[in-house]
């Protein structure tokens, strides 16, 4: 069968969809941000494809940017996770609940 | 450079001055924030001295520079510029505003030196001017109601300036909220203009521009003594004539250099200014010109009574400032334009002068404003005095200084329109002037020095950045009514000449209507009244000289016979603020505490809207806690229930 | 030969997916994530974006994945806590319902009448270093700044909250 552009969406949506169930199941900070990177990269998956579609390698552009943006936001969120580890001894966020205060 | 670009900047660089000193505050120290707000004024100046030039350069009938920026509003046919302009008009008050200003600046480097408000200061001082100078170059009654709002704002600022105390803060919310109504009518006037005037043009040309509107006004002719009335609601409440006067001597609380800024030179002569540049408008009206004259009269007379009395220094000033903005009223209201401009430029300098002089006094006398506790200060305070003399006799009126060749013409111009009320009501106020000015002079700078011991010790003539602008001033004061030198005398009258292209419609107006009836315009009748009123000056002087001089006593004894009486009356400002309070201040707090507090506030707001929505609320929020449980997974659940509808939406949808 | 590749690099960014979700251990996750990467820097490959799939490997799945382990690594111990069970079984039909019902929409997709076809094989030079730096540098010129200031401000917020309560330098 030949490999048509509905192929990549749709793994790129099952890529997401795992990340997406992982993220609500997980207790873990850690593990939450890395499903957050995981449904990054099957953004990265339409990106590249559309671009594959009209020819036009604006999409790896972005792609890029969304690699910058990713890094940015894995720096900074384990950068409050080490602090919040400092202060409460945990990453579980079923003990961080302070938010509901 | 352009002269078209040029102006934009004249406008922004005292606002790019306010910007920089207003972020940075006290970052910055105090020698650069106020070299920051000279410099950007003297560009200011600068600027607006190279573009009058050009205008000089320029043939008589031409003269204007546009700078248009950009559309502002466009809806439907009704188009509004950013833009500004300058004809001789605005040129005239540009450099006014911006010499007296940067003048004024120079002097408050001296005068606020030791205040901790220092950077706040000039922020507001420099906004100001970007405020004034868009009221000035204002390309349409729009860009001027804009700079009309901003001069009110930066007045209230400044007359609040320390606004740690109570009485100083209620003074500025006393000039806003009376100048508030009128600019309620300003604004009434505007929509007014609008309403008659959009109809009959074409899309794209800009209703409330300038150059539009003359060219268009006598569209206006039936509705213009409304308009005209009601724009003169807002002259009144800017340039404190009666009945809205009463915020100017209360906004004395300021620092001296923004009374002599704001409250004598530039804001306050805005009114005039704004009626100036629509004669075209207000000489359709008869009726409204004819107001303006009457309110610009019994106003000038009515301050100059007060200011008789009155025992703080710069109180005096201020009835002084109301009186002389009558007389530019009246000069308006009787046709002569040209002239209340005149009055209104060396009004600007010596009265800036009066007003930079009394802060030196009071800067010697370490913050004392009570005349009474002054005297004697000739010897300690040289320059002052000698600067401040000047003024008086500019103000008096005397040959050959700047105020005679103004006030005269005023007086002249109410007498050839044949309305010898107005002339002998502005006659009688103009001896008045020269005797409350020499009381001032006398029990300031004369006699014995009544103050304590220890205020006395410290009296010193005040440093050079406070000196130097009074020398200028004062010359200024001098020779600055040369430039009307009127044909009688020989002179050229230049200022008039400058200024007859922009009247030329609102002069020739007044004639069209017959309000001027051409007495015998012969030189002889001018000679013989410009005589007399220089006598009348001088009488006015010799008298307050020696009352409160010579004989002391006399003022004294006038206070005890039968005079107490008229004494009182005029000591309490005619009972105007006591009136006012009793006819709308306190009904309307008892209607706000009784009707409004009681019923509308307690029991339907309260009652209902406050507590009633708090209720939905609170409902709400308690089935919505249910949601808030602090599980960061539970919300992320939430969540992808929201993607899954959101994406089932879109998929079953196309 | 691209259809081989597609459902071998595919299957592999799937497993590598459910993989990390799955797994208790945070370091384990964070391998098969690593793993994931790789694979979907094969995807990248497939589709023509050989810089990409350079990009991938070498930012993904190296840096930032460096960074997680390391951060994992440092907090190794506690971060296995509660962690022993994944959720209560009753909640799984919860957790489930919103994917699957996305899952059915997708699969409609997949019918032969859906679905959108490339037309042809790329140009060539398509997704070569030389393509993206011409389109990076000249026409996302502003873009590419931006993205720059944004990491810029990521890094200083990031030493800014990870000096806790020491005194800031600012301050």
């Amino acid at each position: 069968m030949e490999i048509t552009l509905t192929h990549y969406l749709v793994l790129a949506g099952l890529v997401f969809l795992t990340g997406m169930v992982g993220f609500v199941v997980r207790r873990n900070a850690l593990v939450m941000l890395m499903c957050i990177e995981l449904m990054l990269c099957a953004v990265n998956i339409v990106f590249a494809a559309f671009s594959r579609l009209h020819g036009d390698a604006g999409g790896h552009v972005f792609v890029l940017m969304n690699f910058a943006v990713a890094a940015s936001e894995a720096a900074i969120g384990l950068a409050i996770l080490v602090e919040i580890y400092r202060r409460r001894r945990t990453v579980n966020v079923d003990d961080l609940k302070t938010l509901m205060e | 450079m352009q002269s078209e670009i040029l102006l934009r900047w004249i406008v922004l660089v005292p606002l790019l001055g306010a910007v920089v000193n207003g972020l940075l505050n006290r970052r910055l120290a105090k020698r650069v924030s106020g070299f920051i707000a000279c410099a950007a004024i003297g560009v200011s100046f600068g600027l607006s001295v190279v573009v009058f030039l050009r205008l000089t350069g320029m043939d008589a009938e031409a003269r204007v520079v546009n700078d248009i920026l950009g559309t502002w509003l466009q809806i439907g046919g009704f188009h509004v510029d950013i833009g500004f302009a300058m004809d001789p008009l605005s040129a005239v008050m540009a450099l006014v505003v911006t010499g007296v200003g940067f003048l004024i600046h120079i002097y408050s480097l001296g005068y606020m030196a030791h205040d901790d408000g220092f950077q706040r200061y000039f922020a507001y001082l420099n906004l100001f001017v970007f405020a004034m100078m868009t009221l000035v170059l204002g390309e349409n009654l729009v860009m001027l109601f804009v700079g009309w709002e901003g001069v009110g704002l930066c007045s209230y600022l400044l007359i609040g300036f320390w606004f740690n105390d109570q009485a100083n803060a209620s003074a500025g919310k006393k000039a806003f909220i009376v100048n508030r109504i009128g600019d309620f009518g300003f604004l009434i006037g505007l929509f007014l203009i609008g309403a008659n005037l959009l109809p009959h043009l074409a899309p794209g040309e800009g209703v409330f521009s300038f150059a539009i509107l003359q060219h268009h006004a006598h569209l206006l002719a039936p509705a213009a003594t409304g308009i005209c009335l009601l724009l003169f609601l807002g002259a009144t409440g800017k340039s404190a004539q009666i009945p809205l006067y009463i915020w100017l001597p209360d906004a004395m609380a300021g620092p001296t250099p923004v009374s002599a800024l704001i409250h004598a030179a530039t804001m306050v002569t805005a009114g005039v200014y704004m009626i100036a540049r629509l004669n075209f408008l207000f000489v359709l009206s008869p009726t409204a010109m004819a107001v303006v004259a009457a309110v610009g009269a019994v106003t000038a007379i009515f301050a100059a009574t007060i200011a008789l009395t009155q025992n703080d220094i710069k109180k005096v000033l201020a009835y002084s400032t109301v009186s002389q903005l009558g007389y530019m009223m009246l000069a308006c209201g009787v046709g002569a334009f040209t002239v209340g401009i005149f009055h209104l430029m060396t009004h600007a300098f010596f009265k800036a002068l009066l007003f930079l002089g009394s802060g030196s006094v009071i800067h010697a006398m370490s913050n004392e404003q009570d005349m009474r506790v002054m005297g004697g200060l000739r010897s300690k305070l040289p320059v002052t005095y000698a600067t401040f003399m000047t003024a008086t006799l500019a103000i008096a009126g005397v040959f050959p200084l700047a105020g005679f060749f103004s006030k005269d013409e005023i007086l002249w111009k109410a007498w050839e329109s044949g309305n010898t009320v107005l002339w002998a009501i502005g006659f009688l106020a103009a001896g008045l002037t020269a005797f409350y000015m020499m009381r001032l002079v006398v029990l300031t700078f004369f006699g014995e020095n009544r103050a304590s011991s220890e205020v006395r010790s410290h009296i010193h003539e005040s440093p050079a950045t406070m000196t130097g602008p009074l020398v200028i001033l004062a010359v200024l004061s001098v020779v600055g009514g040369w430039i009307g030198w009127p044909h009688f005398m020989g002179g050229g009258a230049w200022f008039e000449n400058w200024l007859a292209p922009v009247f030329a419609v609102g002069e020739h107006g007044v004639a069209a209507h017959g309000a001027v009836a051409h007495h015998a315009a012969d030189s002889t009748m001018e000679w013989t009244l410009a005589v007399v009123s220089v006598l009348w000056a001088v009488l006015g002087l010799i008298l307050g000289w020696f009352v409160y001089y010579r004989r002391a006593a006399i003022a004294d004894s006038f206070r005890k016979a039968g005079g107490g009486f008229v004494y009182r009356v005029l000591l309490n400002k005619y009972y105007v603020d006591e009136a006012y309070d009793a006819a709308f201040i306190r009904p309307g707090y008892r209607f706000s505490r009784q009707v409004l507090w009681k019923s509308v506030d307690a029991g339907l707001i309260d009652g209902l809207l406050v507590n009633g929505s708090a209720l939905v609320v609170y409902l709400l929020g308690s089935v919505l806690r249910l949601f808030q449980n602090g599980m960061i997974r539970f919300y992320a659940w939430t969540f992808t229930i929201g993607v899954a509808v959101f994406v089932l939406y879109l998929s079953f949808s196309s | 030969m691209e259809g081989l590749l597609f459902w071998f690099c595919g299957s592999l960014l799937l497993l590598g997916g459910v993989m990390m979700v799955v797994q208790r251990s945070a370091v384990v996750s964070a391998l098969w994530l690593v793993f994931a990467f790789l694979s979907a820097a094969g995807i990248f490959a497939v589709l023509g974006g050989t810089f990409l799939a350079v990009m991938q490997v070498l930012v993904y799945a190296g840096a930032i994945m460096v960074l997680f382990l390391f951060v994992i690594m440092m907090l190794q111990g506690p971060v296995m806590d509660g962690e022993r069970r994944l959720m209560h079984p009753a909640l799984w039909p919860l957790i489930a319902a919103p994917p699957a019902a996305v899952l059915i929409m997708l699969a409609g997709f997949l019918r032969g009448d859906r679905m959108v076809g490339f037309a042809g094989a790329p140009a060539p030079g398509f997704g070569s270093v030389v393509q993206v730096a011409t389109l990076l540098l000249g026409r996302y010129l502003l873009a590419f700044e931006l993205i720059s200031i944004i990491l810029l401000v990521a890094l200083i917020g990031a030493l800014a909250v990870g000096r806790g309560e020491r005194k800031l330098p600012w301050k």
